[in-house]
């Protein structure tokens, strides 16, 4: 009698803990969270990004737990991505932190911004060839541009449901560029193209580095509305740091709310990776779309380096064309490094940011038009 | 048009890359412009920097 009592007791209490309903996806998913914070601790792959992601996606999958449920801290910090507040925010602080003279200094070498695009698009088709809806397929072609972002953005306008495993893959993926695109970039240039040395950039003015920012944001405001709380935050950011008068304000940018921003986007992209949401097929189809997306980047943007050099008197070097992937300034030095390899001397990375900066912009259109074009 | 469909995809993806070159080639334009503001005048950017 008493023991029958005892047990029903301690049962009525185990099933008011998470234990009842723990599985082996929350098992398999702890182990995911974890592995994302010993690549982060070990590796240095993204750790500021990685960490916060890995601590939260453990947390969501131990049952019991309210946090990511509405009410939950963890769902408010979701909020912020669901509605959009948090990656226009995240291109507020890297507009104060980015320097566009490269960019401006060059203007002809930002067509390669659009050309490394391509994969966005051969991943939209492949995902919809592989069943998904169209909404799914162009947040799925967007991990291709390589803006974390970006993807995060476009994501939520088109296919909420997709977040968890469209961020993994676009940040894992920008953390692996040093290993996915130099095959494709050797496999596309000859030792002779990659040896191209470019010229001597001209020093770009504080009006032209003034002017560039606001003329953008009109521009963009007018032409792209669906993209515009991106790239007016990312302007916005960036002119805070050129006017020089408001200092505080753009270092407060790029550090204190940049930092902010990291952790609350980080806990809600960790919070939904839920063992039910992210254990599924369309997963592992995503994460291989998003490979495919990366390496036609690449390849298209090396290609389009090559079309250029062929109506150019002065050639330019067709390693830069793989800096138009939006990953800054990750592509950038991926070009310059595999550069270095073949000539020691030839420095390209100021060059490259050129492109790489205005990857984020051939991003951002490519997102804008497919907005406009599905909704 | 039905939007759902592999065709469609293959359409938004060339009217997508052909329209992205075509607004970033304006941004280029935009930029080879900035240039002439310089006409203008020069700013003073130490005096910038102590305005605060």
């Amino acid at each position: 009698m008493f023991f029958d009592e005892m047990l029903h007791f301690f049962g009525q209490m185990a099933s008011q803990t998470g234990l009842a309903q723990f599985w082996w996806g929350n098992v398999l998913m702890i182990a995911v969270g974890v592995s994302m914070i010993l690549l982060a601790v070990i590796k240095k792959y993204e750790p500021l990004l990685l960490v916060g992601i890995g601590f939260s996606c453990i947390i969501s999958n131990v049952p019991g737990s309210d946090l990511t449920l509405p009410g939950g801290l963890f769902h408010y910090a979701y909020e912020g991505v669901q509605l959009l507040i948090l990656p226009p925010l995240i291109f507020f602080g890297v507009g104060a932190m980015t320097d566009f003279g490269p960019m401006i200094a060059n203007p002809k070498l930002v067509i390669l911004g659009a050309a490394a695009h391509l994969g966005i698009f051969v991943a939209l088709i492949g995902a919809k060839l592989l069943g998904f809806t169209i909404y799914e397929a162009g947040a799925i072609g967007i991990i291709g541009g390589a803006d974390g972002p970006m993807a995060i953005f476009m994501t939520m306008k088109l296919a909420p449901h997709l977040l968890p495993q469209i961020s993994v893959a676009a940040y894992s993926y920008m953390a692996l560029m040093p290993l996915i695109q130099p095959p494709v970039m050797r496999l596309l240039t000859t030792k002779r193209e990659r040896q191209i040395r470019m010229k001597q950039m001209r020093t770009v003015s504080r009006v032209e580095r003034i002017a560039f920012p606001i003329v953008i944001g009109i521009v963009v405001n007018l032409l792209l509305p669906p993209v515009a709380p991106l790239i007016t935050m990312l302007m916005l950011g960036n002119l805070f740091k050129e006017v020089l008068v408001t200092e505080r304000l753009a270092k407060a940018a790029a550090n204190e709310v940049m930092n902010v921003v990291i952790v609350i986007l980080t806990i809600a992209i960790g919070s939904t990776m839920g063992a039910d949401k992210f254990l599924t097929g369309s997963t592992i189809e995503i994460i291989g779309l998003g490979l495919v997306a990366f390496v036609f980047g690449t390849g298209s943007g090396v290609i389009g380096a090559k079309i250029m050099n062929l109506f150019l008197e002065e050639k330019i070097n067709p390693l830069l064309g793989s800096a138009g992937i939006a990953s800054v300034p990750i592509a950038a030095r991926v070009a310059h490094v595999v550069a270095l390899q073949d000539d020691p001397e030839n420095f390209l990375i100021y060059h490259a940011m050129g492109p790489n900066l205005a990857g984020v912009f051939g991003t951002a259109l490519s997102g804008g038009i497919m907005l406009a074009l599905l909704q | 048009m039905e939007k759902d469909t592999v065709t469609f995809a293959v359409m938004l993806s060339v009217i997508d890359f052909f329209l992205s070159m075509v607004l970033i080639s304006g941004i280029g334009v935009i930029l080879w412009l900035l240039p002439f503001l310089n006409r203008l005048g020069k700013l003073d950017e130490e005096s910038m920097r102590r305005g605060h």
